[in-house]
Order: structure tokens, then sequence, then C-alpha cells
């Protein structure tokens, strides 16, 4: 297989099963979770000001006090690496092509200038993150297998693009085709792992925040 | 012809001067040193004493006759193709006055003649389907042509993306069972000029480099020489600006289309594509396929017949994701049941709750 | 100088179309002026001639004018009709020759700092003025 089957598959066959499989776990995972279901709450609601889902949907996006100074690194850099990834994500002009290819609808991009310095930001920042989580004791012996894995598939879609769009390392057409196989990996793992939080993050903070808000309780 | 390539040229109305300026121009655009176009001007310049001029033989196999085209119809009379004109071709189907079994004749005397020295250019893809019999010359298959005559080749030259990469011909689903002439020849020098049809000027640039210093200019893993195709349309096109700027033409008659705003978003292979279009251009540097507001087809990368269509951004899904609908339902037929699984737990460890009595407790 | 001295390097020009500031000099070109009188000296020491490839270098048009306007106007400008006009200008600076190459399109297709007495390609070619004596003969022997 030369390079151009090799693009040529990832965009077609590979696309279609990476988004298959995304799809299908994104599915399932959600009805299963919202098909859970919760004992019913037979004590009284308290109302307690500043205690409600969108309450703590607020809250728990700002860290708590102290955090900040207790752990810059987590904060900021996993701030600056989310922001990053939402704004290469979906304000290049390619990838907002893609959505809409897919989806029908689109919206203005960015300069590529400006996307190629917010990559490189995103990549320094988590890899900051990364470091980070090797050094501090505590964190190293926190995680498992799964964070540095995930930490891995979200990692290569950002540095293979930016690496084929400053034409390092290999041929650009390569380096495109390993850049779209690297997004379907993260697409095909995303629903299965933790980072399925892209999709439970906001409801679950809202969940817990209305049902400690209805026991009196601001978290 | 006889005696010394600037004789020739001279008889062609080509003066001196003329051809050192084409050489200057050409070491420029092949990113050679200034002094190499003096070097090649004067080998090619001189007597056939001095500088071995081989005999060429140019074999066409599937092919369109695109790239004979090309070459001798840029825009005549072309220094490329008097350059053509002056190397002994001794064989050019296209070309040729003789036809039939004089023609094959002058194949096998050229052959002959210069065993071990001739240079090879071929054009077209060779099917190997059906034993090769979807083409054949003089009762032979392609297939057996190309090794019979590859064997006493100093070098190889596949001209055209059916030659380098089996082009058309070898698309889906390949009904001849097209290949390139590197599948079938492994053990001689080939250079690979691909582009459908190659520019003229990087078929000559090749050729002068041969005459010259007697061997193939540096070739890229493609076995593409660089100087013409080091780098992607893309990145040379006088577009990129726009591209960086975020604007793009969004159909081919838009407010973008008129100001010659990017046409990535139509379909341009630009940024996949090695070829020198941009710097050099077409028909005698008049203009190119993007400059005249239509986008790259990528015509001078393998298959790029079969790169996901030719009006399809490079970020856009290559095939339509027939996988997708069915996937959904299948995830959410799996979650349906996997609900339907844990209300069936949660019941059943709700039955099997036994209830702590002040008995129990006294025990 | 002997083939196999020359060296064949592939040469990325691809930094020539990244985004020029605003001016448009991308601040390479007046680092070539050292460049032109290393050649210039060494065409007085040995009488070597040289040329520079403008177009090999990452030299933006603002650039080149810049060049041009820099090295300024001499006493000679030749016109060499062949397939397009070719101008092989004296500059300012003697010796040092600002060559361009059109095609039939008037297109520019290459061009060239010569630093040489005269232009390489103004001087006539021995051969060529062997035919041309050729001609001188014929003309005389037409006289009689």
């Amino acid at each position: 297989m030369n390079e151009m089957q090799f693009l040529t598959w990832v965009r077609g066959t590979g696309l279609n099963i990476a988004l298959g499989i995304f799809l299908l776990g994104v599915i399932w995972r959600l009805i299963e979770i919202y098909g859970l279901g919760r004992k019913k709450d037979l004590s009284a609601p308290r109302n307690v000001s500043g205690a409600s889902g969108w309450n703590t949907m607020f809250r728990r996006s700002v860290p708590p006090e102290g955090m900040l100074k207790k752990s810059p690194v987590s904060y900021i850099g996993g701030y600056i690496f989310h922001l990053g990834l939402f704004v290469v994500l979906f304000l290049f002009a390619p990838h907002i092509k893609f959505f809409e290819s897919l989806l029908g609808i689109s919206w203005p991009g960015l300069p590529s200038q400006f996307i190629d310095l917010v990559a490189v930001v995103t990549i320094a920042a988590m890899v900051v993150v990364l470091v980070d989580r090797i050094n501090k004791p505590v964190k190293r012996y926190l995680s498992t297998f799964e964070d540095w894995f995930t930490w891995l598939v979200t990692f290569l879609p950002v540095l293979t693009g930016w690496m084929a769009v400053q034409h390092l390392l290999l041929p650009y057409t390569t380096m495109l085709a390993l850049h779209i196989l690297s997004v379907e990996i993260l697409l095909i793992v995303l629903p299965f792992t933790k980072l399925f939080h892209a999709f439970t993050l906001w409801g679950s903070r809202w969940y817990n925040g209305q049902v400690n808000g209805h026991k009196g309780v601001a978290v | 012809m006889q005696g010394p390539l600037i004789d020739t040229l001279a008889r062609q109305g080509v003066t001196r001067r003329t051809f050192f300026k084409y050489c200057a121009t050409l070491a420029s655009l092949m990113a050679l040193p200034p002094s190499a176009g003096r070097a090649m001007a004067e080998a090619m310049a001189a007597s056939p004493a001095a500088v071995k001029r081989p005999s060429v033989i140019w074999l066409p196999f599937q092919e369109c006759t695109g790239c004979t085209e090309s070459i001798t119809r840029s825009h005549s009379p072309t220094i490329e193709g008097l350059i053509f004109d002056a190397i002994s071709l001794d064989y050019q189907e296209t070309l040729m006055a003789a036809a039939g079994h004089q023609a094959e004749e002058a194949l096998h005397k050229a052959m002959k003649d210069n065993e071990g020295k001739y240079l090879l250019i071929v054009d077209g893809s060779i099917p190997l389907g059906l034993d090769g019999a979807y083409s054949c010359i003089a009762g032979k298959s392609n297939l057996e042509t190309l090794k019979e005559v590859a064997k006493g080749a100093a070098a190889i030259v596949a001209m055209g993306s059916c030659a380098a990469f089996g082009g058309i011909p070898k698309a889906n689903p390949n009904p001849t069972g097209a290949v390139s002439v590197s599948d079938v020849i492994k053990d001689k020098p080939i250079i690979n000029i691909p582009g459908c049809p190659p520019i003229p000027v990087v078929m000559t640039g090749v050729l002068a480099h041969f005459l010259t210093f007697g061997s193939l200019p540096e070739m890229d893993s493609k076995g593409r020489p660089k100087a013409f195709y080091g780098e992607t349309i893309h990145d040379r096109c006088y577009r990129r600006p726009f591209y960086d700027q975020g604007k793009f033409a969004k159909t081919f008659d838009d407010e973008g289309a008129r100001k010659g705003w990017c046409l990535f978003e139509l379909g341009c292979k630009g940024p996949v594509t090695y070829n020198a279009c941009a710097t050099v251009k077409w028909n005698g540097g008049t203009s190119w396929p993007v400059e005249s507001g239509h986008g790259c087809l990528g015509c001078s990368e393998p298959d790029f017949w079969d790169a996901g269509g030719f009006y399809k951004a490079l970020s856009m899904p290559a095939d339509p994701l027939k996988m997708v609908s069915a996937a959904a339902a299948v995830g959410a037929a799996a979650g349906v049941a996997v609900s339907f699984a844990n209300r069936a737990k949660k019941s059943a460890a709700k039955a099997g709750h036994e209830t702590t009595t002040l008995a129990d407790l006294e025990k | 100088m002997p083939l196999e001295n020359i060296p064949i390097v592939t040469v990325s020009a691809g930094a020539a179309v990244g985004p020029a500031p605003l001016d448009g000099l991308s601040g390479n070109a007046p680092v070539l002026l050292r460049e032109i009188a290393e050649h210039v000296n060494r065409l007085l020491a040995t009488g070597e001639s040289s040329a520079i490839d403008l177009n090999a270098l990452p030299l933006t048009p603002a650039d080149l004018d810049w060049l041009q306007e820099t090295l300024g106007t001499g006493e000679i400008a030749i016109t060499l009709e062949s397939d397009g006009d070719s101008t092989l200008n004296e500059t300012a600076c003697p010796g040092v020759w600002w060559v361009t190459h059109h095609n039939e399109h008037g297109a520019v297709v290459s061009r060239f700092l010569e630093v040489a007495f005269v232009p390489e390609l103004v001087k006539a070619h021995p051969e060529d003025i062997k035919i041309g004596l050729e001609h001188l003969d014929l003309l005389i022997s037409g006289l009689s």
C-alpha cells in the first residue's frame, strides 16, 4: 500500500469503521447511563441558596479555594489543553469542512497561523501535564494504564496534525494519513474509556449538584 | 541525425545563445548551480565524439499518447522538442515514419547496436491480466517486450503516471491487471516522471541531466527527480496565502472564486501532490490548473483516480459512511438491552433484599 | 570546471513563499551584497567569472526590487533577442550584471547576477565566428 492508498483508506473504510464504532459506543453508553434510574428520594427537599445543578456546573469549573496554588499544573495546564483542543478541533478550516460534510452545518474558521500557534501551546500543555503526572508521586500512584493510554490517544492527533502542517519527519501525505488514523483510534477508544467525560461531564455535574441541592448541600 | 546537437538546433533556427539561455534556465529549474547550466550547454552542444548521445527507445504500452503530445506539442517549435529530435530516437511509434516490420527492425537494430547504453522511455502501464493479452505489439505482450528491451537499457524513464504508477488503466477495478514499470523491472535504474501528462521541461531536464552527467538526477522515495517533485503544489501555490488566512472559494462561481481564493474546499489535491506545476506552469509558462480556477487533481500521485473524488476536500470522507446509521442502531439496541438487564438485576437485588428484624439482632 | 565537481543538491525554495512581512522584505537581500563582493574580488584576483541564480534563493519580489535598486544602473544595457528577450544590464558596480531571461510571452523564466568582465552569453562563440567568416568570404567573393 502506498501513502495515497493509505490516505484514501483512512478517509474511506477506516473512517467508516471508526465513526461506526464511535457512534455505537456513544449511543450505547448514553442509553445505559440514563437508563439506570435512581431510587426515589423520599426526604423533603431543602432549599439552600447556591445548591443546585446549575450552580455546581459552574462551581466545579473553577478551582476551589487554595487548590490553584496547590496544584497549578493540573488546573492551568488542564484548562489550556482543553481549550486548545477545542480551538484546534472546531476552528481549523479543514476540520470545519469535515464537520460540514458529516452534519451539513459550517461556521467560520480562524487563520491557520493562529491555529498553528494554539496547537503548539496545546502540545506543550499536554506534555507539561504528563510530566507532572510522572513527577508527582501521588499522581503517579493513582495513575492506571487507562490514564497513560488516553493521554497518548489524545496527544497523537494533535501532534500528527501539527507535524503534517509543518511538514516534519514524513511527507505530508503520510503524515496526514497518520493524523486521520490517530483520530480514528481516538474515536474508537473514546466511548469506552474515561474520555467519555466529553459526553457525561456536564450531565453528571448537573446531576450531582441537583441531588445534593435537594439535600441542602452545595457541592 | 548527424553532427553536434548545436548544428541540428541551428538548422531549426535556434542560435547558440538561445540554447545557452535555455540551459541556464533549465539548470535553474533543476536547482543546479549556474555553472551547471554552462556545463550542460557545452556538453550537449559539443560534437558527438565528446559526448555520447545515447540511443533512445520509446515504448508505448497502455497509454493515450497524451505524454507524447505533451512533449511534442507543448508549443512548437520548442527546444524541448528539438532536444528530442536531436537525440537518436530510434523507436517511437507515434513519431517514427516506419511501421510494421520496419519499425520492429529499427527497434532490434537499436537494441543490438547500443546494448547496455540506450535509454528506455516507457509510457503507459503494463497489463498482466490474461497473460498480457490486453495490449500487444507485433504479436508480443507488453510484458514480454518490456522485459526484453529493458535487459539492455542503461536506465529506464517511466514517463507519465501510467508507466510510473499504473495510472488510469490501474484505476479500480483495474480490469487489465495494469502495473507500473517498477513493478516489473527490478534490476535497472528507473526514474519516474509522473503526471497526466508530465510537464515537458521535466522530461527534457531529466534527459539533459542524463546526457550531461551520464546519470539520472537525484530522486525521492518514489523514484521522482527531487528537483521537480521536491515540494507539493500547495506549498508553492500562489493561492497559499488565502489558505492560511482561511479564505476559501465555496463554489466555482462565488465571490471567493472570483477573488482567486484557495480551492481546498472544492477538492484541490495540491497539499498531497508533488509536482512543479505551480512554478514551471504549462503551455510555455502561460497558466496552470489552479491559476485557471480549478483545483489540482493530483495527477502525478499514485492512484489519483481512486483518491476519493476530485471535488471532495481532502479532509472530507472519501466514501459515503454506510456503516454509521447501522452502527447507531446497533448501539441503541445494545444500550436498551443492557438497560433492561440492569433493571432486571436491580429488581432481583430488591427482591432478594431481606428485612432485618429485631429478633435477628437479638440472636 | 569538470562535470563531476559540480555539486548537485536539491535546494528547498519553500521558504520563498512563506508569509512575508508587510513591506515584503525577507531580509535575505542585504546579505547577498557580501556574496557579490566576494565574487567580484575573485574576478579581480583570478579573472574567474561566476553567477548567482536569483530564482534559487528565497527572495521575495520586494527583495528583488530592493536589490536591483540598490545595485543601481550602469552604463551598458544589452538586449538579446532570442526566444523571448533577455536583458543583460550592467549595474552601478562594474563587473556585476543583472541578467533576466524572458520567454516569448514576456514572462521571466530565470534571473541571474553574473559577475564577469563581459557576460558569457554576450561573447561570440569561435564556432559561430567561423560561420560568420564563411559568410564574409561569401560576401567578398560576391564583390569580384
